[in-house]
């Protein structure tokens, strides 16, 4: 099949999101299936995709309107992409099969719209070639997160909107910056381009420019100081929003900043960026993991729990090397499941015990025994317990900081798993050595999930190299930008 | 004629005005004024970034040729920037009305429900 019907995956959401007021008047039901069902069919191109740039080994390279890049936009699906839109299109379909039991307030419609959108600006980012046009999809992707976390239209959730709606207002005017100092100084926006031309540019701008980028992309990767927002947002979005915040928006980021970082890496001043970002990460990692350990709320807990995390893969994408990149691939691949698993089991069970405060899950494992079954799996994963998937990922992360030489980053973010291991037992202790109660029925499409994820969880812990060889995969894709130049059938304008 | 590097400075200074606000002001609606200044400023600066000396906008007409004008696609990018910024600008409003009737104010020292 033509490599072109890949711009499927971005004109299906926002389509279907076009469409959704026609499907309005059949009722709420009629609009979540329909949402299923366009995420489902997302699903279906995204593994083609991905089945495609696997067996091939080369990447999708879409070029809208037959306009070549330079001079046109291009869409850039290679290995990481692949891989990543296909993990935003599953997380998507999953938490689009919980909104039957999460959402209740009115009005489906927009929510139904909005959903689609953030599923779509994510699918951009991840594989969109344009400096600009990875704005426009992080301006789509924000919006849209600015109105799901306000969607419960209680005072916290516009409390916690508002918070987003600032830092990531001033994080948009910081990229844009950034963006105009590159577009100065070489005269491109597309990415292929500007890795062309980045030994050229004047060392200083380019510092300058890339250390707004990053801060600018801070506040969509959650990376301290730009994180206070998400906590808030978090614990006050609608349950499967929380799940997909946390799955592939958060990574959509952290993709856009490696991706740009990388691109540059022929300019002199790069390692000074890079040493910015390392101590942005490290600062994200304790931060988070002391802020989580008094959280009483375990939606918000989680979240802090993921902040660092992220905070790590940041740490893996800032080491400069292909085993530091390649391991916060693979972490981001580990951090997506188990994240998608804790949230969706919280905010189940925050559903059906009227709250996510700690004292509402004592009893959980006689209440709910399966729900309670996966969130202990996803704690004991993400604290990083062998077995499970997550330690082979942090274990690269450490080996591969060390190696490089910052043995104060890598003893920094140890000792803070020890930190979240505190917490996470005391999550589990609750759940099952407190408390009693009546055993309440569980939904089956849910815990069918649940399952499957708990499944996918233990098989990478047990057999982590299908998975890490698909990382390797990805990350050389970041890493290595000469072919990435390469794949981009560049016009031969300015260069 | 006014040197280039004017109009660098007037746009991060606009951008340095807005950040002022956005960090300093209690008042919600001053914060967000702030963000919008914040936001003209960096437009500025992008025309700025494409601007040439004594040439005529980008538009092909009469005795304007490609030669004589102003590089297009900065000003491409702050079309689609403005768009961008009032929407953000929307948002953030229709949040503020919402957060007014719960709260009964403004004042950021006093929202705190969110801790932690």
């Amino acid at each position: 099949m033509n490599g072109q019907y890949a711009s499927l995956l971005i004109a299906l959401p926002l389509l279907g999101a076009f469409f959704v007021p026609l499907i309005k008047g059949f009722g709420e039901k009629a609009i979540k299936t329909y949402v299923l069902i366009i995420t489902a069919i997302q699903t279906g191109i995204a593994a083609w995709v991905f089945r495609e740039v696997y067996s091939t080994g080369k990447p999708i390279i879409v070029i809208a309107g037959g306009w070549k890049p330079p001079v046109g936009i291009n869409l850039y699906l290679g290995h990481f992409a692949a891989l990543f839109v296909l993990i935003v299109a599953l997380a998507s379909f999953l938490m689009a099969v919980f909104n039957f039991k999460a959402i209740e307030v009115e009005p489906i419609d927009k929510y139904a719209m909005l959903f689609l959108l953030l599923m779509l600006g994510a699918t951009g980012m991840i594989s969109t070639g344009d400096i600009f046009n990875l704005f426009v999809f992080m301006e789509i992707t924000a919006i849209t997160a600015y109105a799901l976390t306000a969607y419960n239209k209680t005072g916290e959730a516009a409390e916690a909107s508002l918070k987003y709606i600032i830092l990531g207002g001033i994080g948009s005017s910081f990229f844009l910056i950034g963006v105009a100092l590159i577009y100065g100084a070489t005269g491109t926006l597309n990415m292929a381009q500007i890795a062309q031309l980045a030994g050229h540019i004047d060392p200083t701008v380019a510092q300058v420019g890339l250390a707004l980028i990053i801060f600018g992309l801070a506040v969509e990767a959650e990376l301290f100081p730009l994180n206070a927002w998400a906590p808030d947002a978090y614990q006050a979005a609608p349950h499967p929003v929380t799940a997909m915040f946390s799955a592939f928006v958060v990574k959509a980021g952290l993709y856009a900043m490696a991706r740009v970082l990388y691109l540059t890496s022929a300019v002199e001043s790069w390692h000074n960026v890079l040493r910015l970002l390392v101590v942005m990460a490290t600062m994200t990692v304790v931060v988070a993991e002391l802020s989580a350990l008094r959280q009483r709320n375990v939606k918000r807990m989680i979240a802090y729990s993921s902040i660092s995390q992220v905070g790590l893969i940041a740490l893996a994408f800032a080491l400069g090397t292909q085993a530091g990149v390649d391991a916060g691939v693979f972490q981001m691949v580990n951090h997506a499941i188990i994240k998608a698993l804790l949230f969706l089991g919280v905010g189940y069970a925050a559903i059906q015990l009227g709250g996510a405060e700690i004292e509402n899950f004592r009893g959980l494992g006689r209440r709910m025994p399966v729900t309670a079954f996966g969130i202990t799996v996803g704690s004991m994963a993400a604290v990083g317990i062998p077995l499970f998937n997550i330690f082979w990922s942090k274990l690269r992360i450490i080996l591969a900081t060390i190696e490089v030489g910052y043995t104060w980053a890598a003893f920094l973010v140890l000792g803070a798993s020890v930190v979240e291991a505190v917490y996470y037992f005391r999550l589990i202790h609750a759940i099952w050595f407190e408390g009693d109660g009546e055993r309440i029925s569980e939904s089956v499409p849910l815990m069918a999930i649940v399952i499957a994820l708990v499944i996918l969880v233990i098989a990478i812990g047990i057999y982590p190299n299908y998975v890490w060889s698909v990382s390797q995969k990805a990350g050389s894709d970041i890493f290595n930008v000469a072919n990435y130049i390469k794949n981009v059938p560049l016009m031969g304008v300015g260069a | 004629m006014i040197h280039i590097s004017a109009f660098y400075f007037g746009s991060i200074a606009l951008v340095l005005i807005g950040l002022y606000a956005v960090l300093v002001k209690k008042n919600i609606l001053k914060m967000l004024i702030g963000l919008s200044i914040m936001e003209t400023g960096v437009n500025l600066l992008l025309v700025s970034i494409g601007y040439i000396s004594g040439r005529s906008a980008p538009i092909l007409s009469e005795g304007i040729t490609p030669d004589k004008a102003v590089d297009p696609i900065p000003q491409a990018l702050v079309l689609t920037a403005i768009v961008i910024g009032v929407a953000t600008t929307a948002m953030a409003l229709s949040a503020v009305i919402v957060l007014y009737r719960r709260y009964g104010t403004l004042n950021v020292e006093e929202i705190r429900r969110l801790r932690g």
